[in-house]
């Protein structure tokens, strides 16, 4: 259906002879990083494309790309019906800011990826900075450098942004995270992990929202193979939580990593973080803020009038696009 | 429970090897003998990676650099390197001495199994780096995987590439084996960690950290072996460049243990670290681990074992009749060095 509405769009624009057209591709991105996971998610990732309008009509010119991720309960279709990245795009594009932005999928059976490197969900950290990227500058006429490459993300693409510029310092020159999520590291019950075995496959194929949160974060953090159904660590050990299973949950929180990866951090061109001031993870985010201010990490920090996704079509708009505009080598 | 087992291992330590009185005072050894044929070099290594550390420790460092005997004569021949990482409270010589790297480097090459053993030097200012990346100590995790590495194969006839780089380590260096293999999996084709310590996540009670939070620097620096070690993990693992005179944030914060200095270093535990690094010790050619029974860090060394087991990460795991210090260098020469023939690239 969708593919039907762009096809018949562009029609109409061939037709009415605009000077040029932009193309969303929808492809198949096959993850090295993702096979064999324990999970079943599929290795070959839906990934949505946006072409700047020029791209078919200038056929020597190569374009920085901006990555973004989406967050947690959807896909990245849902993301684009929220954003609407071709548009933004064309946007960008008509004020001079020329880029080609790049939505990978990362929904999963509890979800979302939560980004872990996990034989559980299969390594979307790596699957995104390696396998994404290799295939984007393969298929693509882009700006195959650091310096053109931008990486951003909502909520659990927030996180995921801030996890994978720490952890593959060298892909990208700029990251930007609006309202990342798990920023901070918590603890866990033995009710909720008690709660999170049980999990059924009609929760599963019914749940929505974030019902299935707490699975996805022990499946992308606390995996085990030898632990079927879900195959994640059940965390109790002599009848309470084993302190093992917080740690490991902890250590995917940026807070948490951010004092041993600071080399990373630091040779980034830009970061930015910002968050609605009515978003249940202001607290959270402004920890992180302050932070980064702690060791000297500069940044763009705002809060923004807004909840938790009500300002994200406006704001890839108003300042995620022009914040890469500003940092990535055209 | 585990500053006990680190006590019980640095009292093994200090007996097995006849320290001096002081508890302070870091390990020494006597120089070892030096076959015939095997060449020693100490080049001063610069690490970039250790620039503006807030504790002031060296940016240059020595390494003891082993070469075998054919290097001399065969001056087109390329090797492979195994770099070897010393434990606390000793620096990179002293820790060469006690292992007597020249003769297991001459005895392994009579053998056929021609290597360059590297011995890095990583002493801080409270005692042991923790081979992590640390604004405060230094990121003597990319000094080792970069900044050393690089040194080596462009100063050397080494094999430059990962199919003839190995490392391994005692003890603290057992733990840098760990992380730093996990962080750059790329860089090393096999790996050997040595009654590794510090395996598991690092944990206080209010007490502890109480107690901890309170050292006068002056103290720390002179500490025994315990406080150093604590206060090691502290500036290593909970970094903070705008709390002097440390540089680090304590694990005590407000009447309690601080949860987030607990969570960062619980980061830094190589039990914590596999869940989220299968792919990279998937990718090693070879991974082994052994520890004597008579070492406190066994329960430890086992449970790193099974975690590894779990994950379906085929490695060598080996237990002896040994407490941490007594068969190690002896290890080394029989265990550690032809595991290294068996999976490295031949000298060529």
């Amino acid at each position: 259906m969708l593919k039907a509405i762009f096809a018949g769009v562009a029609a109409l624009a061939v037709l009415a002879a605009l000077p040029a057209q932009a193309r969303t591709d929808r492809i198949k991105v096959h993850g090295a990083s993702l096979e064999g996971n324990l999970e079943g998610n599929s290795p070959d990732r839906d990934v949505l494309v946006f072409l700047p309008p020029r791209y078919d009509s200038d056929p020597g010119k190569r374009y920085p790309v901006v990555y973004f991720l989406h967050g947690y309960s959807v896909g990245a279709e849902a993301y684009d019906a929220l954003a609407k990245f071709q548009e933004a795009v064309d946007q960008a594009a008509a004020a001079g800011n020329e880029v080609i932005v790049v939505v990978p999928d990362a929904n999963t059976k509890f979800k979302g990826a939560m980004y872990g490197a996990s034989v559980t969900t299969g390594d979307f950290e790596r699957f995104t900075a390696v396998d994404l990227v290799k295939h984007i500058d393969a298929s693509y006429r882009t700006l195959a450098r650091r310096e053109s490459r931008g990486l951003s993300g909502h909520s659990m693409g927030g996180l995921g942004t801030l996890k994978i510029a720490m952890k593959y310092p060298g892909v990208f020159s700029s990251i930007y995270a609006m309202a990342p999520c798990c920023v901070a590291p918590t603890s866990i019950t033995a009710e909720q992990l008690q709660a999170a075995q049980a999990v059924t496959d009609e929760q599963v194929a019914t749940a929505g929202g974030f019902a299935l949160a707490t699975p996805a974060t022990l499946s992308a953090w606390a995996p085990d193979p030898q632990n079927p159904p879900h195959y994640f660590a059940s965390g109790i050990k002599d009848g309470a939580v084993d302190p093992l299973i917080i740690a490991r949950l902890q250590a995917n929180a940026p807070l948490v990593m951010l004092p041993q990866y600071l080399p990373a951090l630091r040779s980034l061109e830009a970061i930015a973080i910002n968050v609605g001031d009515k978003d249940f993870l202001l607290r959270d985010d402004t920890l992180m803020h302050e932070e980064l201010n702690r060791f000297g990490i500069a940044h763009d920090w705002e809060v923004f009038d807004g909840d938790h996704g009500n300002r994200v079509n406006a704001r890839i708009r108003s300042d995620l696009l022009p914040f890469f505009g500003r940092h990535l080598d055209k | 429970m585990i500053k006990a087992l680190i006590a019980t291992a640095a009292g093994a330590a200090l007996l097995a090897l006849a320290g001096g009185p002081a508890l302070a005072q870091n390990i020494t050894a006597p120089a070892p003998t030096i076959p015939p044929g095997i060449t020693v070099e100490a080049p001063k290594v610069p690490g970039p990676s250790l620039a503006g550390n807030l504790e002031g420790n060296a940016t240059e460092r020595e390494a003891m650099v082993v070469l075998p005997p054919s290097y001399k004569t065969s001056p087109n021949k390329r090797y492979p390197v195994v770099y070897y990482l010393h434990g606390f409270a000793i620096d990179g010589r002293n820790f060469y001495n006690y292992m007597k790297v020249p003769e297991a480097v001459a005895r392994n090459a009579a053998a056929g199994n021609e290597f360059i053993v590297v011995v890095p030097d990583t002493l801080t200012k409270l005692g042991g780096s923790m081979y992590s990346s640390s604004v405060t100590t230094g990121d003597f995790k990319a000094f080792i995987a970069k900044d050393l590495v690089s040194y080596i194969d462009s100063h050397y006839r080494t094999i430059a590439n990962r199919g003839g780089r190995g490392l391994a380590g005692h003890s603290m260096g057992g733990y840098g084996t760990w992380t730093v293999g996990m962080t750059y999996p790329e860089v090393f084709d096999s790996i050997w960690a040595q009654s590794a310590c510090c395996v598991s996540p690092r944990v206080e009670t209010v007490e502890s950290a109480q107690k901890l939070s309170s050292v006068p620097i002056e103290q720390g620096v002179k500490g025994d072996f315990g406080t150093r070690a604590a206060l090691s993990s502290m500036v290593a693992w909970s970094p903070n460049p705008k709390n002097p005179p440390y540089y680090a944030d304590p694990p005590f914060k407000d009447g309690k243990v601080d949860e987030l200095v607990m969570a960062q270093w619980a980061n830094n535990s190589p039990l914590a670290m596999v869940a989220g690094h299968v792919p990279a010790l998937k990718s090693f050619d070879a991974i082994g681990t052994d520890v004597g029974t008579k070492d406190g860090l066994i329960r430890d060394d086992t449970m790193m074992h099974e975690e590894l087991e779990k994950f379906g990460i085929a490695h060598t795991w080996l237990t002896y009749e040994g407490t941490h210090t007594d068969k190690i260098a002896q290890r080394f020469d029989e265990i550690v060095l032809p595991f290294f023939a068996k999976h490295l690239d031949k000298a060529k």
